[in-house]
């Protein structure tokens, strides 16, 4: 199975997502440079963490305008599981491949340091091997996490169950404590109304081996390993149909 | 043609930059600051015929890039060569 790892001019966890899949989980990574037009015959797009464009103008915005991002998009509307880590997950937001925006954190600190977040949902290309209300925990290092939306807007993703990882304190409590950044209603994660494009601002990639202090991360992509293998079977089944 | 734009967070939104500068000018003694909302300006030199082209297009170039809709608001002057 292929994971294509986006490389922007600035972006700065394509290693890490890529050692993680590969030395990790064993899978096969390509890096895909940012002009480039084609994503090649990869399963799973990641958009890594980093500063995209130094981050000009604001998080993402410059980004979601390269090249590759229409085949992002493409990939991403024909069901394809598309990943977006912090800066990744930034460039989503831009590109309007999840719902809200991200403003500059409430502490207005550059934030460093594990979080705890719950999953709500287990039924995600991301989450398929997590039990809803499993807590993990990953790191976070941002400026601008503090995630935003207009009211209705949020009521509408907590009515469709698209958000994902919420900050938590280690009993699982999402308190104003356990937020980082000032996110409305805890939202450290969110997906799209399909459930194949996840956004969040930890960084599961670099919670994937216990020498990093936690292996939390790895869950996120044995659940799209299984996703992309359960979506293969059903194809195959489809042309076995005809 | 010149032309100036301005992008400010729209009310309902939480600044926090905004908050930090206007704390900080309390404690230098600015008490009657009551409050400050930082935001973005621009400065375009644009090849336009007339004014409301150039108004057009920069509007445009606001809406896609300048400005994220969902969090900013933004306004657009246009500068006059001759008057400039």
């Amino acid at each position: 199975m292929t994971f294509a790892v986006i490389v922007f001019p600035g972006s700065n966890c394509d290693h890490d997502a890529h050692y993680a899949t590969t030395h990790v989980l064993g899978q096969r990574a390509e890096y895909v440079w940012h002009k480039d037009t084609s994503l090649g015959s990869a399963d799973v797009v990641i958009l890594p963490g980093g500063f995209a464009y130094g981050d000009y103008l604001r998080t993402g915005a410059i980004a979601r305008f390269s090249p590759i991002m229409a085949e992002v998009r493409r990939f991403a509307e024909a069901g394809g599981p598309v990943l977006g880590i912090c800066n990744g997950f930034q460039v989503l937001l831009e590109a309007g491949l999840l719902p809200g925006a991200m403003l500059r954190n409430r502490s207005v600190q550059f934030r460093c340091e594990h979080v705890v977040v719950r999953v709500e949902h287990a039924d995600t290309s991301f989450t398929l091997a997590c039990a809803p209300g499993q807590r993990l925990r990953m790191p976070i290092a941002h400026g601008e996490g503090n995630y935003y939306a207009e009211p209705d807007v949020v009521a509408r993703l907590e009515r469709n169950r698209q958000v994902i990882f919420r900050y938590t304190n280690a009993d699982g409590e999402p308190t104003d404590e356990a937020n980082p950044n000032g996110s409305v209603n805890n939202i450290a994660g969110l997906c799209n109304e399909g459930r194949n494009v996840l956004g969040l601002m930890p960084h599961p990639e670099r919670a994937c081996e216990l020498a990093l202090g936690s292996a939390d991360g790895l869950i996120l992509f044995e659940s799209v390993m299984r996703a992309v293998s359960g979506r293969e079977g059903r194809m195959r089944v489809a042309v076995f149909d005809k | 043609m010149r032309a100036r734009v301005f992008v400010t967070l729209k009310p309902s939104v939480f600044d926090p930059q905004g908050k930090t500068v206007t704390d900080a000018l309390h404690t230098l003694g600015y008490a009657a600051v009551k409050d400050v909302r930082q935001g973005k300006y621009f400065e375009l030199d644009v090849d336009a015929p007339g004014a409301e082209e150039a108004r057009r297009l920069v509007s445009a170039a606001a809406d896609k890039l300048l400005s994220n809709p969902v969090i900013e608001s933004y306004r657009v002057e246009i500068v006059d060569e001759a008057t400039r």
